[in-house]
């Protein structure tokens, strides 16, 4: 039997590693891996977790230094065989692209979020342009990288972001009264609070609750996630008069992240940057309604209205006054739809029709 | 349209002038055909040969068929680019249609400009495929087709390539005196094959050769009492420069029933606004085509030959001399890297007078090096050193590294032609004919509801004809075409051919843009100038609109 093609893929993180970008590779090796399509040599940059590694697919030790990642990415190389080179990074691109060329392997670029807009550095613009396919997260991205680079259109495909299966609607009263929201209108946001980005939108819904409170509504709004922006938050919902409201959670363990999704009224994130914010999927895969501004990737996200609902930044107080008066709707048709549409089952096969290109 | 078992569904734009024959063959392999539309071929075709069938087309088309058990579509564009054909995709939902305004009419489009589309405007005078306006839109390049599946749409494959056609004949060329004889069969062939209708066929005819040819080709197909549309201009009345009295003795000769349509300054000016509405893509030219399509459309005629194409292929333009003189002249010193960029810098600081004036003779050090560069040069609209000062520099820059004009002149001469007029021939055919001509006679046509015919635009002809390109001398062609019909055409046409006829359109253009506040601030001395001021006009819209076409370099 013929060998399966060798992928070497060099990501920032996969296993072992944390957030969103190493999620989305490890989904992606795992579509592949379980076909017996490629076999995946991961070399990654940061892996600071202790356990986490399938069977099925060979990670590498994790080289944080950036020459050090490149000698140890032509190195493997040298002495292996590969036929595709993944690259999860732009900035990776340039290297990517070089050990395409010295072993005539096909290269395929990853795209996410804020890393693809604007228009990168020469050299990783030239290597996406070499590329044979670059994947993007969403719509939004893939137009961004369509933008700055002379490529083929049909080389840049979207392959949208997937929910984990531990994401499902069930009664979240328990999870509740741990909180102490019991009676209140939950709102929710699950996100990193980066300092430098500042564009997940918090902001936004914590300029908001004055507004929802003077309406009759109890809100408490839970804010998971940690970053070195949550002194500036607690500082704003100080200033507006609701830190009562505002709980930061800070960041959870995986059980409680989905007792938490199960247990908001409303998932809120009127992020600017989102490259297509699984989070949202995460929380409609509980059952729990999604709202966000019709911005970049999370258009994709929310599929244009048809899974969760998009606003415009103005629209945000009476959109979020509206969903919480209006009746909840069915969890479990929430979470069978946005399962349909960005479930494993689906992702397996656009991560296959996309490789079927290089086959 | 839908296959009888409900698999193929088809939608079509075009001709298919070969369908009888392919009908009859179909039915002997036992297709049923439940119409008598063409179309219907397409669907048996693509059962039976898949993508392949595209190679048993003769005819101008652009169609896509949806596969409902395999779940894709199969879209097709014709040879020569008769037909237009747009895509969109944004990564979830593939559109397409037939004109680039259907696309953005939906809405869920991006205006954003596509820099190489903008250059590329500017370089030819009209939109170079695969490359629109807007970034978000694509032409399916003419003789490919593209699969789309549930990744997406994969890359447009060729079907057919005028180079490798002509490169074929070129390696069996046949003697001179064999030409006359095989011009004539060939476009007698491909007059028949376009007479294929259900309502009657008229002809554009000037005073040129080219229609005047088919016309009598058309009789001698058996066509009687032809109606043929003359345009001519109020300010030429009785003067030599008035194409009606000679179209009108081509008319008698052949016994066809002239049309002259008179056309005035006055009606140009009123008509400009409808002109600019019905453009898809902008392009420099296509007024004399909406105008003689109108006249048409007058008439109560449907479907019209058109002699477009008869230049291209058997060298009628100019550049079939120009192109490979100035290749011969100034190739060996263009060759010399650098040298043009200098002179054109020296002379632009001690005669800049000279440069505004004669921009184009700058550019034979620079750009005659290469057939696509000496063609660039021949067509081109600005040059693309010239591009900074008529457009945002950024998106020039842009525009020119994402386009690389020369690649890709250079990329539609593989392989080698063989000859010079084979080099030019394909040159002229899939870009300024294709881009251009083709696109502004659909347009033009479409908006008078007028299906415009081109039997001289036929990929069969031209594998007929490609064993004698290479040996037709200067003037041999359009002579062999004029000897085409058993009764040829009258001697002074192909007399007068040769010293051409003016239209006064462009000095009408110059009277509406002369002054307008976005001319690029040259006196008109030339017609080239005339051109590039019309194009920013077009491109702009200005006071000629109200709707601009919405592109904007910012």
């Amino acid at each position: 039997m013929k060998p399966s093609p060798a992928m070497l893929a060099l990501v920032t993180d996969a296993y072992r590693g944390r957030g969103g970008i190493a999620q989305y590779n490890r989904d992606f090796f795992e579509a592949l891996s379980e076909e017996g399509l490629l076999s995946i040599t991961v070399l990654p940059r940061q892996a600071p977790d202790s356990s986490g590694m399938p069977e099925t697919i060979e990670q590498l030790q994790a080289r944080p230094g950036r020459i050090a990642y490149s000698v140890a990415a032509l190195r493997t190389a040298l002495f292996r065989t590969v036929d595709v080179v993944f690259c999860g990074h732009l900035f990776m691109a340039p290297l990517a692209a070089l050990i395409a060329r010295l072993k005539g392997a096909k290269l395929i670029i990853q795209a996410h979020g804020i890393e693809a807009w604007p228009r990168p550095s020469r050299i990783q613009r030239t290597a996406t342009e070499r590329a044979d396919l670059v994947l993007c997260v969403s719509r939004y991205t893939r137009a961004a990288v369509l933008s700055w680079a002379a490529i083929a259109p049909d080389r840049v495909l979207v392959v949208p972001n997937t929910v984990r299966e531990v994401f499902t609607p069930a009664d979240g009263s328990a999870q509740r009264a741990a909180l102490g929201v019991e009676g209140k209108r939950v709102l929710l946001t699950v996100g990193r609070m980066d300092s430098r980005e500042c564009y997940k939108g918090h902001d936004r819904v914590i300029a908001a609750i004055p507004h929802l409170v003077a309406k009759g509504h109890d809100i408490c709004y839970m804010v998971v996630g940690e970053g070195d922006d949550r002194a500036r938050l607690e500082a704003l919902a100080r200033d507006a008069g609701v830190s009562g409201r505002v709980r930061f959670l800070g960041a959870v363990g995986l059980q409680s992240l989905i007792e938490i999704y199960r247990a908001a009224d409303l998932f809120v994130m009127p992020s600017t940057g989102e490259g297509f914010g699984v989070t949202f999927l995460e929380a409609m895969a509980s059952g729990t309604p999604a709202l966000g501004l019709g911005v970049a990737g999370a258009r994709d996200a929310l599929a244009d209205g048809h899974l969760g609902t998009l606003v415009a930044e103005d629209d945000l107080q009476d959109a979020i006054a509206r969903l919480l008066a209006a009746p909840k709707p069915d969890s479990s048709t929430l979470a069978a739809a946005a399962r349909t549409r960005f479930g494993r089952e689906t992702f397996a096969a656009s991560v296959y029709a996309a490789l079927n290109r290089l086959m | 349209m839908t296959s009888e078992d409900g698999r193929f569904v088809v939608v079509f734009n075009g001709e298919i002038y070969n369908y009888p024959q392919l009908r009859t063959e179909l039915e002997t392999e036992g297709a049923r055909f439940r119409t008598t539309s063409d179309t219907e071929v397409l669907l048996h075709l693509y059962a039976r040969h898949g993508a392949e069938m595209v190679h048993r087309l003769r005819g101008m088309f652009a169609f896509a068929i949806w596969d409902q058990v395999q779940h894709c579509l199969f879209l097709a564009r014709d040879p020569y680019g008769i037909k237009p054909l747009y895509t969109a995709n944004d990564g979830w939902t593939f559109r397409f249609a037939s004109q680039v305004k259907a696309l953005l009419a939906g809405r869920h489009l991006s205006r954003d400009p596509e820099p190489a589309g903008v250059v590329g405007f500017h370089l030819f005078g009209s939109v170079p495929e695969p490359f629109t306006l807007y970034r978000d839109i694509r032409s399916l390049p003419a003789g490919h087709t593209q699969f789309v599946d549930a990744a997406g749409p994969r890359e447009p494959k060729p079907f057919s390539n005028l180079s490798e056609l002509l490169a074929k004949g070129a390696a069996n060329a046949v003697p001179v005196a064999e030409i006359p004889e095989r011009v004539r069969a060939a476009v007698l062939d491909s007059i028949r094959a376009h007479l294929l209708a259900d309502v009657e066929v008229g002809i554009f005819l000037s005073a040129g050769v080219d229609s005047g040819a088919l016309l009598g080709c058309m009789r001698d197909a058996g066509q009687r009492g032809v109606r043929a549309i003359t345009l001519a201009f109020e300010e030429f009345r009785g003067t030599s420069e008035d194409e009606a009295p000679l179209a009108a003795r081509v008319c008698d000769h052949y016994g066809a029933r002239h049309i002259v349509r008179r056309l005035s300054q006055q009606e140009f000016v009123e008509d400009l606004p409808a002109i600019l509405d019905a453009m898809d893509q902008p392009s420099i030219d296509g007024v004399n085509t909406w105008f003689v399509s109108k006249a048409a459309k007058e008439a109560g005629l449907k479907v019209v030959i058109s002699g477009l194409g008869g230049d291209e292929l058997l060298g009628g333009y100019p550049s079939f001399a120009d192109v490979p003189r100035w290749r011969r002249r100034f190739g060996a010193l263009a060759v010399v890297p650098g040298l043009g960029l200098f002179a054109r810098t020296l002379i632009g600081r001690v005669a800049p007078a000279f440069s505004h004036a004669r921009p184009k003779a700058l550019g034979l050090l620079e750009h005659s090096g290469t057939w696509a560069g000496a063609y660039l040069l021949r067509r081109g609209l600005f040059l693309p050193n010239e591009l900074p000062e008529v457009m945002d520099p950024e998106i020039a820059r842009e525009g020119m590294r994402r386009l690389r004009p020369l690649r890709c002149l250079g990329a539609s001469l593989k392989p080698d032609p063989g000859s010079d007029l084979a080099r030019v021939c394909v040159l002229e055919s899939v870009h300024y004919m294709r881009n251009q001509l083709l696109r502004d006679a659909d347009w033009a046509g479409m908006a008078h509801s007028l299906e415009i015919r081109v039997p001289l635009v036929d990929f069969t002809l031209l594998g007929a004809l490609a064993s004698s390109i290479p040996a037709i001398t200067k003037g041999a062609g359009k002579a062999a075409l004029a000897a085409a019909p058993i009764t040829p055409l009258p001697n002074e046409v192909l007399t007068r051919a040769k010293s051409g006829f003016a239209v006064p359109t462009g000095a009408w253009i110059n009277s509406v843009v002369g002054d307008a506040p976005w001319s690029i601030g040259h006196k008109p001395e030339s017609k080239g100038n005339v051109s590039r001021r019309w194009s920013q006009a077009v491109l702009n819209g200005g006071p000629l609109t109200k709707r601009p076409l919405e592109v904007h370099a910012s």
